[in-house]
């Protein structure tokens, strides 16, 4: 047995061993460079050389012009620079490509991290009573991006979030994900819900959106819709020529006994949640996108809370969305149903909400300048079990984007509504600050 | 490290452009922009659609097993100019912004690799699989496939990439 037991362990290191060198990323030492600043220095002596022989044959009388002579036939200019070039260059062209590949192989180590960040300063004033104005450090948000392989790659989100006491440190997405080919990528890990077009498309990077504040129906720690995911997706472009269609599958946790939050630690009941969405996506037509998800899940609400109808609803969300991202014009519309069944009594409940932006980015001042108006809507009905105290919104935002360079804007926005969270009417003003770096 | 390597691609540049002066590769030839594979990818012919999904990142993947990998010049070239006004429709600016945006959304782990000349673009498109690039269709090398786009090849009246 021990005999069988030691060729085996030989052959699995064995063929670890020749697989890691298999695998290896050819590493660009430091002996690689010092090696290509010399043979740069070689060039740049032949370089020297010809230049001196160049400059000697253009003062011969022997030496004619080139001529260049006009090209009749298609794709002349291809075949005649598929001849093969003079052989004087040959050594210095081999020697060039042996550091271009050098240099190349920089780029394809693994893991290859690259790290990204997003920040965002804010000033708010209201002029409901009872509410402060003042500065607020908006989210400090990092992003990392690696890959693990040619098909591997991971992804993460870090936000860090100014409360009253403390910090708040999140880690909004973290994916693992595995490229079968563009139909099919295989993903676990934590995501941003893909049931809105916001969500996904902007993430946390407050520079990235036009406005200073997500849309209410799905603003950081939203109870209206789920922000966030935990489990698996498949992800992908769907065969389909110029309709240029895509989709996202998932199963995970679903909601946790605080619906805003998603169940990081494990599923509080053991009813998976799945979701699908569906866009079309035209690459004749850059800037439009219009899709729909639909999404299921069961809440669990907390057991100290008495419920005429219970602790267990079912959850159907059915969105959609209408984009034009393009900057002349910009134009967002989303629509969600929420639709909440109790499992006790069967009683149903219909939450909506939506929002419609526009934008438009001004020819003049090097088109830094760009006004939007935004509206926010959400209801939900006053006996609502799962979504107690919740404020309807019916709100205007107003603004201007001035893009000071191109990875850093202000924006001032006025906003004239009720509710997130006052549920008087208010007038406010809110400028920021938003960078990427 | 970095500023070293940057060193080296800046010096690559200049002695390829010297390179380019003295063998007289400036002379008149075609303006049009080729894009070019390596020999292995199993495409020859591409919609001006197509190429425009494969250079936004929207096409990943010849087959399951060819990624593909992206070349683009760096600014200031005129090939570069063509591609960004012509596949893209965007900006220097937007361009940016728009793989930062990919990035983030989780679409892509990186932007295309960034090459400093038609050489190195050449160089690159012969020992990557995958790879594709555009260059001046005067400095096509052999041992590239030169892409027909709508199918014209560069030279031909109706190419669109000019």
């Amino acid at each position: 047995m021990r005999p069988i037991l030691i060729a085996f362990t030989a052959v699995v290191f064995t063929t670890a061993a020749w697989g890691r060198s298999a695998d290896a990323p050819q590493q660009v030492s430091n002996a690689d460079v010092q090696a290509l600043l010399a043979r740069i220095e070689k060039l740049e002596q032949r370089v020297a050389e010809l230049e001196a022989k160049q400059s000697a044959a253009s003062i011969s009388p022997a030496a004619a012009p080139v001529q260049s002579s006009p090209k009749s036939a298609p794709s002349a200019a291809i075949a005649q620079a598929q001849q093969p070039r003079p052989a004087p260059a040959t050594t210095t062209a081999e020697e060039m490509e042996s550091m271009h590949t050098v240099l190349a192989r920089a780029g394809e180590e693994y893991p290859d991290l690259k790290i990204r960040g997003f920040g965002d300063i804010d000033f708010g004033a209201n002029s409901a009573r009872g509410v402060n104005s003042g500065f607020q450090l908006g989210q400090f948000v990092l992003h990392f991006a690696s890959a693990l392989s040619p098909k591997v790659s991971y992804f993460a989100e870090v936000s860090l979030t100014a409360t009253p006491g403390v910090y708040n440190v999140d880690l909004e997405r973290t994916i693992i994900r595995y490229d079968w080919n563009d139909v099919a990528k295989f993903s676990f890990g934590r995501y941003h819900t893909p049931v809105n077009y916001w969500n996904t498309a902007f993430h946390h990077g407050a520079w990235l959106q036009t406005t200073i504040a997500r849309p209410d129906m799905i603003v950081v720690g939203s109870r209206f819709i789920p922000v966030h995911f935990i489990g698996a997706q498949s992800e992908g472009s769907i065969p389909s020529g110029l309709l240029g269609a895509g989709y996202n599958l998932g199963i995970g946790n679903g909601r946790s006994l605080n619906i805003a939050r998603a169940g990081d630690s494990g599923d509080i009941n053991n009813n998976r949640a799945w979701l699908g969405n569906f866009y079309l996506r035209p690459p004749a037509l850059r800037h439009f996108q219009i899709g729909g998800s639909v999404y299921h899940d069961e809440i669990t609400l907390p057991s100290t809370t008495l419920l005429t109808d219970g602790q267990n609803f079912r959850e159907w969300i059915a969105s959609g969305h209408l984009i034009w991202n393009g900057e002349t014009p910009e134009f967002y519309a989303e629509f969600a149903n929420v639709h909440h069944r109790s499992e006790l009594t069967g009683r149903t409940f219909d939450n909506q909400g939506g929002y419609v932006q526009i934008a438009y980015r001004l020819p003049f001042d090097a088109k830094k300048w760009k006004p939007y108006y935004r509206y926010d809507y959400l209801q939900v009905p006053g006996n609502e079990p799962t979504l107690p105290d919740f404020v309807n919104v019916r709100k205007s935002t107003l603004g201007m984007r001035y893009d000071i360079s191109d990875f850093a804007a202000f924006k001032a926005e006025y906003r004239n509504g009720r509710g997130n969270p006052l549920p008087q009417r208010s007038n406010a003003l809110a400028l920021q600050t938003a960078f990427t770096f | 490290m970095i500023r070293r390597t940057r060193t080296i691609e800046m010096l690559l540049l200049t002695i390829t452009l010297f390179g380019g002066v003295l063998s007289g590769n400036g002379q008149s030839k075609s303006n049009d922009v080729a894009v070019v594979v390596n020999p292995a990818a199993p495409v020859s012919d591409l919609t001006l659609s197509q190429a425009r999904r494969i250079f936004r990142g929207d096409q990943q993947y010849w087959n399951a097993d060819l990624p593909i990998v992206l070349l683009v010049r760096n600014p200031p070239s005129r090939e570069r100019d063509v591609i960004l006004k012509q596949l893209y429709s965007m900006t220097e600016a937007e361009f940016k912004q728009y793989w930062i945006a990919k990035i983030f959304r989780a679409e892509a782990t990186s932007g295309p690799k960034i090459v400093y000349s038609n050489s190195m673009a050449a160089d690159l498109v012969k020992v990557i699989p995958g790879a594709i690039a555009f260059m001046a269709a005067r400095d096509v090398d052999p041992g590239l496939k030169v892409v027909k786009i709508d199918g014209h090849l560069p030279g031909d009246p109706q190419y669109p990439l000019r």
